[in-house]
């Protein structure tokens, strides 16, 4: 009755539409394995992942090979940070998403890397999962998993972040490790 | 399947239930946009409907002046507004601070500020109630950025826009400028578009707030009332400074002038004078930024510099309040105002008829 009707979001194309986004193979352990640390600029980023490196490495046997901290929130990491990634390392943390627009661009860099072959393991805050999903969903990976952590985290001491980095060890390293087959999200919080 | 209805009325509101159904409007009922109304719009202008006039990389998003024809006149606005929608879409992306904007959690929205005769020939109210509501151009224009940034981009409401209260009035701030009783050149000018020509400035805000003002003759008086609401702690979120930026009603605006001060002038005492004592951005908890101990005392400046203070004037000469807007982000506003491109024959013969 209304194919009169124009649809204004033409352009948009339905998550099942879309090209998949391939996952990379998962290694059976991270020892030895070179780590890349990708953070964006909100408060307490860069610390959080900072711990969460030291704790792979003592506790997992990661080698810490490279930090960087992408220059936009809403946008994807440059290319040459991206390039320099997929050169030197063999796995990928990023976050924190703890707004609006990063949690979505920290799904977005995450899946990049995942294209390139890196598992990579994205954080964010649990006040932002409907935009990670939906950045996953647009991305062709819905259900892509990643991992939690209480809101918010920009307010927390230095204390407090390694406390909260050290509790999503676990739950990172799952993500690193299993086959990424379930449609769920990891808690770590 | 149930009969077809012949009622036109009945039809009218099964095609507006239709577009609600498909998740195209902001909640509010939109006009159903047929293929002759693209064309009527795209008649207005010399741009190529297939022509990407913005996208979001990161989302692999991106938008065309036909697109935006249909979100122009689902959102209300008649065919000879899409020039200026057109110029308003991109004075808006073109700030900085729109980037991150339409997922941001501070909700911002449009202040579409319209320069130029085409107040007139649209009727784009710059007098009593600029701010609305009661003005279809006003109310249009702001609203099918709104929906382009919906239906275009994507971005919807809890979804990936992450706005954690909103704002009202996030799609229909846009108001043409008092000109005739401002004391001071246009904001266009300001924005280097031409005299008298039609331009369209764009600033991203996170709220306006009154000042109310009818008790003195004083220009110190009144400008030390603004500088106070300008200086709100409340508004700052950290880093070097915060932002603002006034819509002078005529009479404040009127009073200033009168005293000799210029545009310049009133920005410059208001950069002075917007102010924080360091102790009290400490004692509410944001005193990050404000270096207690190298700065000597002095007091904490709340706006980045003289000429980040947008300055404009809208209203009626009726009663002596102005607006002060709140800039989202740390960028001040660009400083461009975009010229409305006419199609080259509606401007010779004096354009398309005014709006209603």
């Amino acid at each position: 009755m209304f194919e009169a009707i124009i649809d204004p979001t033409v352009g948009l194309a339905a998550s099942s539409e879309r090209d998949p986004t391939a996952l990379a193979a998962r290694p059976a352990s991270l020892s030895g394995l070179r780590l890349g640390l990708l953070a964006n600029t909100k408060r307490n980023a860069e610390d959080f992942l900072t711990q969460v490196g030291r704790e792979l490495g003592t506790q997992y046997g990661v080698q810490n090979v490279l930090a960087r901290k992408k220059p936009n929130i809403v946008e994807t990491a440059p290319e040459p940070m991206m390039a320099e990634l997929r050169a030197e390392c063999d796995i990928v943390v990023t976050g924190v998403g703890d707004c609006g627009s990063c949690s979505a661009s920290a799904v977005a860099d995450g899946l990049l890397l995942e294209q390139s072959g890196i598992p990579a393991v994205v954080i964010c805050s649990d006040a932002f999962t409907v935009s990670a999903d939906a950045m996953a969903d647009l991305r062709g990976a819905r259900g892509y998993q990643y991992v939690t952590t209480a809101h918010p985290v920009a307010n927390l001491t230095p204390e407090g972040v390694r406390a909260r980095a050290a509790q999503a060890v676990p739950a990172i390293v799952a993500l690193l490790t299993q086959p990424v087959t379930e449609p769920t999200v990891a808690t770590s919080a | 399947m149930t009969a077809p209805v012949t009622d036109p009325v009945a039809q009218a509101k099964a095609a507006i239930e239709y577009c609600y159904e498909q998740g195209w409007t902001d909640g509010l009922p939109v006009v159903p946009a047929t293929q002759s109304d693209i064309e009527a719009c795209l008649a207005t202008t010399d741009r190529d409907p297939a022509e990407i006039i913005g996208s979001q990389p990161h989302l692999g998003r991106s938008i065309t002046v036909a697109q935006a024809a249909a979100n122009a006149i689902m959102a209300g606005c008649k065919p000879e507004y899409f020039p200026v929608v057109l110029a308003a879409w991109q004075a808006v992306t073109q700030e900085r601070a729109s980037r991150g904007a339409w997922q941001s959690t501070s909700g911002p929205a449009p202040l579409i500020i319209v320069n130029g005769p085409v107040r007139s020939r649209l009727g784009i109210n710059c007098g009593g109630g600029a701010f609305g509501p009661g003005f279809r151009a006003n109310a249009t224009i702001p609203r099918a950025i709104g929906l382009m940034v919906r239906n275009g981009f994507g971005v919807r409401p809890q979804e990936l826009e992450q706005a954690t209260q909103g704002l009202p009035g996030r799609w229909s701030i846009c108001l043409g400028e008092n000109e005739e009783l401002s004391p001071w050149e246009p904001l266009s000018v300001v924005g280097a578009a031409a005299p008298g020509a039609d331009a369209v400035s764009a600033m991203l805000i996170r709220t306006c707030e009154y000042v109310d003002n009818r008790s003195t003759d004083s220009a110190e008086a009144v400008l030390r009332d603004l500088a106070d609401t300008l200086a709100r702690l409340g508004a700052y979120v950290g880093g070097p400074h915060s932002s603002g930026g006034l819509v002078l009603g005529p009479e404040h605006a009127q009073l200033l002038g009168s005293a000799g001060y210029s545009r310049a002038d009133v920005q410059q005492w208001l950069f002075e004078h917007a102010v924080r004592d360091r102790a009290d951005m400490v004692a509410a908890g944001k005193g990050e930024h404000a270096g207690m101990e190298s700065d000597g005392g002095t007091p904490f400046p709340m706006m980045p510099s003289a000429d980040a203070i947008p300055i404009l004037v809208a209203g009626a000469a009726n009663a002596a309040m102005s607006m002060v807007f709140r800039p989202f982000g740390w960028a001040a506003w660009s400083g461009r105002s975009v010229p409305v491109a006419w199609k080259a024959a509606d401007h010779l013969t004096g354009g398309v008829p005014g709006g209603s």
